[in-house]
Parts: C-alpha cells; structure tokens; sequence
C-alpha cells in the first residue's frame, strides 16, 4: 500500500516538476571546449530561402565541416514563411526567455524584445567578423539595428531593392492600337480600353484594366500597398511615410492622398480594376494575372520573369507579352514607381546565448559563413553535386539534374543562402539565368527585368523600417477606413475624409505621426 | 478471497485495526481490480494537468507587466491595468458584439442542423446512402480554413465566382460576398455549418443510437408517421444531449473561432468580423503583451464558466436536465 501511494506521489510531483525542466537544463555550452570533440551548441532559427522547399536533410555535409572546423554542433530550425507567424514564434520563445542562440527577427520584433531585455548588445561583434561585415553590414546596415544608441543584431542585405515594376501587356496594347500609358488620363484610357474592348479578341467579357491585391505593412507601404504604388506616384503618396519637408510625416495627411483615393474609387466603380483585388491573396493575384485576367499589374522581377513563374503564362498565351514601363505621370506632375526602403535581414543573439559565453563561437560562424568555403557552400551546395562553375565562374546547374540547386532535391541544400547573399552580380547572374520559354520559343530574363524595375523613377523611402508602428487600433482605423471608403461602405466626399481625420488623430494617428516625424528629423532623414 | 497483485490480502487489511487503512485498501483493490480503466485516465488526466492546471499559475500575469527576463514570479503587479486596456479599447464593444453575434449565430445555425441532419441520417433507411451522406457531411471538417478559404474565394469571388456568375447570367450585379459588410457575417456562420456540421452531429447520432427501439416500433404499430415519432420519441430522447450540448458551447461563447476570422477577414469588413481573439492576436501576440493577451484569455474564461453555471442552473429549474 505504501509503495502503491509513494508511486502515485513520484508520478504527481513528476507531473508538475515538468515544466521547468521544459525549457531545457543548463547549457552545457557554457563549458564545452568548443573543439570537434566537444563542440559549442548553437540553435539557431532561420528564415528559409524556399518556404516551398523542405528542411536541410540531417545528412547536410554542412554540419560535419562547422563540427570539425569550427567546433559547433549547429541545430537548425526553420521560421514559418509567414511573417506574422514568425513574429509569433519568436515573441512567444522570447515570452518564456527561451529564445534560440541566434535567429532571424523582424525590426519591430526585435525592438520588443530588446525592450524586455532579451537580446544581446552586439556593437563590439564587427571587428570580430572582418570578411563579413566588409560584405553585408555597412553603417546604413547598423543604423537599422541600433536602439538607443547600441547595436542589437546584425542586418544582412535582404530583398533585393526597387525589384518590383508597372507591367502591362504589349500585346494588347497592339491589339487595340493602343500606346503604354504615360499619365493618369492615359492610363485610365487603356485601362477601360483592356477591359470593355476585349483585349484578348476572345469575344468574351473577361478581361479588366488593372489588377491587384491588397499588399501592405506598418513600415513601408501602408493601405491599401504597394501594389497601387505606380498609381499613388502619380499623386505623390507612395509609401507610408513622406520624407520631403515641409509635408514630412505620414503622407494620409496630405491632401494629395484624397485626390489619390477618388481616382482609385472611379476605377472601382467603373469595373476597370479587377474586381476581385480586395479578396485577392497574393497566390490569387499570380493565378489571375497568368490566366489573363488584366492587362496591367504592379509586379516584382522574378515572381513575373523567373522561368518557374513565366512558364504557365507562357503556356496560356505564347503570343502574350508584358512590357515594363516607367511610371505614369499625375495631374500635379508627380510620378513614382513606388517607394523604397532597404529591406534588411536581422539575425539577432539572445541574451542567454551571450551569458552562456557563446558570442565569439556565433561570431565565427558567421565569419565563416561569409568566407568562400561557407559562402558557396551555404549559397550552392557542393561543387560538382549541387553546382558546377561556367567559364565565368558563375555556380550553375550544369548536367546535375535533380540534385543541381535548382533541383527539387538540391534545392533544399540552400535553405540558408539568405544567410550568406549579399546581391553580388555572382549570386544575381546565378539566381536569375537567361532562358528560352518552352511554348513561345521567347528569350527571359528575370535579371534583365530586374535592372529594367531598377531604372525606373522611384521614391527614397530609407528609414522607414525604423519608425514608429501604430497600435492595433489605430491600424486597424486606418486600414478599415480606407477599404469602407474604397468599397463604398462609407461615402468618399471631402467632408467624410475629414471627419475620418478627425477621428484617426483622436484615437493616437497624431500621435503616431508626430513621434514619427520628430524620428525623422532627429535622425536627419527629411529632404529639404 | 481474491489476491492482489503484489500479494496482499484482504485478509491483512482484517489484521490492521485502523479503518481508515482499510479503506485504502478497498481503495487500492478497486483501483487494481479497474486498472485498465484507471490507464485509460491516465493519459488524459496528465493531459489536464499539465497543459491545462500548470498553466493556471501563469495566469498571474494577467495581473502584472510581465517581463521575460524577470519570468512570472518576479514580474511587477499591476492590478487591473491590463483589464481596463482592454475594456478602454477604442474597439472593445464592437470586438465582443462581433464575438457574441458569431458565437450566438453559430449556435443558432449550427446546433438545429446539427440535430437535423443526425436525425435523417438516423432515420435513413438505405445504408449505402446514409453513409454516402455522413462521409460527405464530416469531410468538410478535416479541411482547414486555409482550404476553405480558397473554397469559399471560388464560390463567391466578385469577378469569377461561380455564385456571382449565376448572378450575372440572370442580369443581376456581382456582390463581393467576402469583403461586403452585409454578406460577409452569413459568409462567416454558413460556411462555419457547412464545415462542422457533419462532426456536431456524431454526437447526437451516438445519442440516438440509445434509444429503445421498441418504442419506434410500438409508435408504428399505433400508426404514428415519421415526424410524429421524431417529435414524441426521438427529440424528448436526445433532449439532455442537446442541452449538455448547449451547457458546454455557452463556456466558450466568447469563442467565435479565430482560425475562420482570421483567414476570411480583410480591412474592409473589420467593422463585422474584428473579434476578441483577432484583436488580441494583433494587440497581444504580434505587440509582446502577453499580460494583456492573458488578461482578456482570463476575462473570457471567467465569464464563460459564470454562463456555464448560470445555464446549468436555468437548466436543472426548467427541464431537471443539467450537467452536473
């Protein structure tokens, strides 16, 4: 009987011991020599290159060379795609203070957790890591880290910038005897020209001027996104924030912004943008546009021109074409593909990583990361089994078949290329090849569309991933206010708009604004 | 005299003279007797104890400013301060109207054709037809929002959905169902029984599966049709089912089923669709205040238990029918 009762009792006090030892014991890291014997442990979470792909297989030559080179036993995690599940992710490891070693985070993340005393202080860690701060983080690069006047992870060269452009379709523009658009009126003109004159001469009433979907964030694009940027140019109110004085600070509160607003609700109400882009996903939108749904589109360089992503349209309509163009001119003069800030990747160090004394171990890693052995083989895979060299030097697929990184299963080998690419003209020529279309026969190039995106007219928008984020119920004002006025739920006239003003600086929209002009000015960022 | 497994007896219980060690032993007999009952428990009850009774000590935070770095106990209190930011929400009323509105419409929705379609799957006489039907009916419940959402968009887009292009084909103007502020809450509960109503009736089936199939028998010997016996037999029958059912779906009443919200809701319709869980989700997880996320988890908790024991009690005075 007494067995039977201290049995219940061991399991009991089991059972509610538990949860402290969920977050792990003590790192053994702290003492591990940091040899191949007895290697230092680094978690670390990051953000895959191909969120389609799977998880660098456990077999990766990868660990074995950081293990013997570098005494580190390297756990990976992959972050979910998503960008609002990777905050949750991190935010809650941050919750129970069991952050990884180093890991991927966004800025306003990042700030959260440097508030709650989570991450490491990394300002002295750049003469440690000599090869790769030459390459990735120049002082624009520290600035994006830097919270109160320290350095609080390290920010990588991310998305390529200024990679996104206004594309409409050459070949139904010659269909109807039509010129690209160059202003406002013009584009309005062949907008309701794509949609009610069967541009595709299918005889059927499918077609609309212009398509998008809602695309935006607190930071940099703002409702209703980027991708009624080329349009929002026109009017001057691309991007969240304007930087220019004296209008400095959130660009809603120009006047301008209502003008932008009219037109896009007359494109509504006319039936000349695709009815469908408030609903739209992105996936939709890429769907939609391959299926010939629009004529014009506000699209990046790969998603529209890499092979992958051109083929079905390529398929549908092996006479279709897309022209980039620059962008269209508004009634004030104003024009602007978009806005552009520079879109950093974070890799942040907990703070219980640098207590454990694993600093200067992650410090390595990341150094040799960045050295030719890391950079090729975290970027490509092995040469000769994931990449052969062409005569340039340019890592290619070569004969490698499924297994060349372009392979689906060599692919996954360079899950952490975002770790070690800096947007080199290596990686660019590498990652975007020129090819032929299988249908039409055409000759495509992701890289060429890229420099065309790049040439075009855009808007300086640098800084504005550090300014201030709203609360959720001003976000949440903001964005609804804007989609009533749009969808017609609340009536678009100037009386309207300003009592939406009104209301928007009531419930702390001023406040938002004026800390973030007060950032603006105190870090210099206004144009005169 | 039946021997346990280790070898004690009752036997040895007669010789020790307190009666409190003979109730531990009857005790322990019974449990070895059950034990296969008792390690079928057992799983669930560490479930319960470690994911659901732990946790209720984190439930402090609701209380303090939780920082991380100081862990739950050495946080600073802060009263009701987490509370009253939310209740101070510039959406506060609107956030629990929107949850309230979904929760009460799904019950209302729901729950009847939950019970409906149980009953005719019941009363189905063909059995390769009543399973046809209960497979199909259950499917949808093993689809996530993800996939419904993709569903719903093919369904109901503005521009090429198959219910707006019967729309068009009759003359009619397309309405953009998911981002319309009048459409999108029937959007919201049709598609939520459309999807659950299957698995919600597995209970009731399981309840009329109970009943006495005498009684059916005797009701068609005297004549009584189909409906006469659903409403004289089977509805009385399965009542206390449905109103443990209820009981239990009134504790989550502020509950409205974020994973759906989340997936369908837009800016545009945020007047009709933000709810409690959204608003924390965006206030609470993607802003790092989990003593406020943990504030309005409590103050949902709270109220659902108070409803749950307001009902039972409603429940036991009007129908003697009550959960415990």
């Amino acid at each position: 009987m007494k067995k039977y009762q201290r049995a219940i009792a061991l399991l009991m006090i089991a059972l509610v011991a538990l949860p402290v030892f969920a977050g792990g014991g003590k790192e053994a890291a702290a003492t591990a020599a940091g040899t191949p014997d007895d290697p230092v442990t680094i978690d670390l979470w990051f953000g895959a290159s191909m969120t389609e792909a799977g998880m660098i297989p456990e077999d990766w030559v990868g660990y074995d060379i950081i293990r013997n080179e570098l005494g580190i036993d390297l756990k990976l995690t992959m972050l979910p795609s998503s960008e609002s599940d990777q905050d949750v992710k991190v935010q809650a490891a941050g919750a129970g203070n069991a952050l990884p070693d180093l890991f991927q985070v966004r800025r306003p993340v990042l700030v959260n957790l440097v508030n709650q005393g989570l991450v490491a202080d990394v300002t002295d860690c750049f003469d440690k890591m000599p090869v790769r701060t030459a390459q990735q983080y120049d002082e624009a690069s520290k600035q994006n880290t830097t919270i109160d006047g320290r350095i609080y992870g390290f920010a990588s060269p991310g998305m390529i910038v200024r990679n996104e452009g206004l594309l409409v379709r050459k070949d139904w523009l010659d269909n109807l005897g039509l010129e690209v658009p160059t202003t406002t009126e013009e584009f309005l003109e062949v907008a309701r020209a794509f949609t009610f004159d069967d541009p595709d001469g299918n005889g059927i009433d499918d077609t609309y001027g212009y398509g998008a979907f809602v695309e935006t964030d607190a930071n940099l694009k703002g409702y209703p996104g980027s991708r009624l940027w080329p349009i929002m140019g026109a009017f001057g109110v691309e991007g969240l924030w304007c930087f220019d004085a004296p209008n400095q600070g959130l660009n809603i509160y120009k006047p301008e912004f209502y003008d932008f607003m009219v037109f896009l609700k007359e494109m509504c109400d006319e039936g000349i943008i695709d009815p469908n882009w408030l609903s739209y996903k992105k996936d939709d939108f890429r769907a939609a546009w391959k299926q010939g749904r629009f004529g014009m589109m506000y699209e990046q360089n790969a998603a529209y021109a890499a092979e992958a992503n051109y083929a079905p349209f390529d398929k549908n309509f092996p006479d279709g074409e897309w022209q980039i163009i620059d962008a269209i001119t508004g009634p004030e003069g104003h024009a602007a593909i978009g806005a552009y800030d520079m879109n950093y990747r974070i890799y942040a160090v907990s703070q219980k990583a640098v207590d454990a004394g694993k600093l200067d171990k992650i410090c390595e890693l990341l150094e040799w990361m960045s050295g030719d052995e890391g950079y090729y083989l975290l970027g490509w895979g092995q040469e000769g089994v994931n990449y052969v060299l062409d005569e340039n030097g340019i890592p290619v697929a070569g004969d490698l078949g499924d297994n060349a990184f372009t392979g689906s299963k060599g692919q996954v080998y360079t899950q952490l290329r975002n770790m070690v690419f800096y947007n080199s003209d290596v990686e660019l020529t590498s990652r975007y090849p020129t090819y032929t279309c299988a249908v039409s026969g055409k000759e495509m190039s992701a890289l060429k569309a890229l420099r065309e995106m790049q040439g075009m007219k855009w808007t300086n928008a640098i800084g504005s991933s550090t300014l201030p984020t709203p609360s959720a119920d001003v976000q949440r004002f903001y964005d609804q206010s804007l989609a009533e006025f749009l969808s017609g739920a609340k009536e678009l006239t100037p009386e309207n708009w300003a009592a939406f003003i009104d209301q928007f600086n009531k419930i702390g929209g001023k406040v938002w604004n004026d800390e973030g002009v007060a950032q603006l000015e105190a870090e210099g960022l206004v144009r005169q | 005299m039946r021997k346990g497994k280790n070898g004690s007896s009752d036997a040895a219980v007669r010789l020790s003279d307190g009666t409190g060690e003979r109730r531990h032993g009857r005790l322990y007999r019974e449990v070895v007797r059950h034990r296969s009952v008792y390690l079928l428990v057992l799983l669930p009850l560490i479930y319960y104890i470690i994911f659901k009774y732990i946790p209720i000590w984190n439930a402090q935070i609701a209380f303090k400013n939780f920082r991380a770095v100081a862990g739950v106990s050495g946080s600073p209190w802060v009263g009701f301060d987490n509370f009253m930011e939310f209740f101070n929400s510039f959406y506060f009323w609107s956030l629990l109207r929107n949850t309230v509105m979904y929760s009460v419409g799904k019950l209302l929705i729901s729950l009847p054709l939950s019970i409906i379609l149980a009953i005719a799957i019941y009363e189905c006489t063909r059995p390769v037809l009543r399973k046809v039907v209960q497979t199909l009916a259950y499917l949808p419940h093993f689809l996530s929002w993800v996939i419904m959402y993709g569903i719903l968009l093919t369904l109901l887009a503005p521009g090429d959905g198959v219910f707006n292009d019967i729309v068009k084909m009759f003359g009619g103007t397309p309405v953009d169902f998911l981002s319309n502020t009048s459409t999108f809450p029937w959007v919201v509960l049709i598609s939520d029984a459309w999807k659950e109503m299957g698995w919600s009736a597995i209970i009731f089936i399981a309840a009329l599966m109970g009943i006495d199939v005498s009684l059916f028998e005797a009701a068609m010997v005297e004549g009584a049709n189909s409906w006469q016996r659903v409403k004289y037999i089977t509805l009385p029958a399965i009542a206390p089912v449905i109103v443990t059912v209820l009981i239990l779906k009134l504790g989550t009443i502020l509950d409205a089923g974020f994973n759906q919200i989340f997936m369908l809701y837009s800016p545009q319709v945020y007047g009709v669709a933000d709810i409690i869980d959204t608003w924390v989700y965006r206030q609470g997880l993607l802003d790092f205040k989990f003593s406020l996320a943990t504030a309005v988890g409590l103050f949902k908790g709270v109220f659902g238990m108070i409803l749950v024991l307001f009902a039972n009690w409603i429940s036991r005075k009007v129908t003697d029918s009550s959960l415990f």
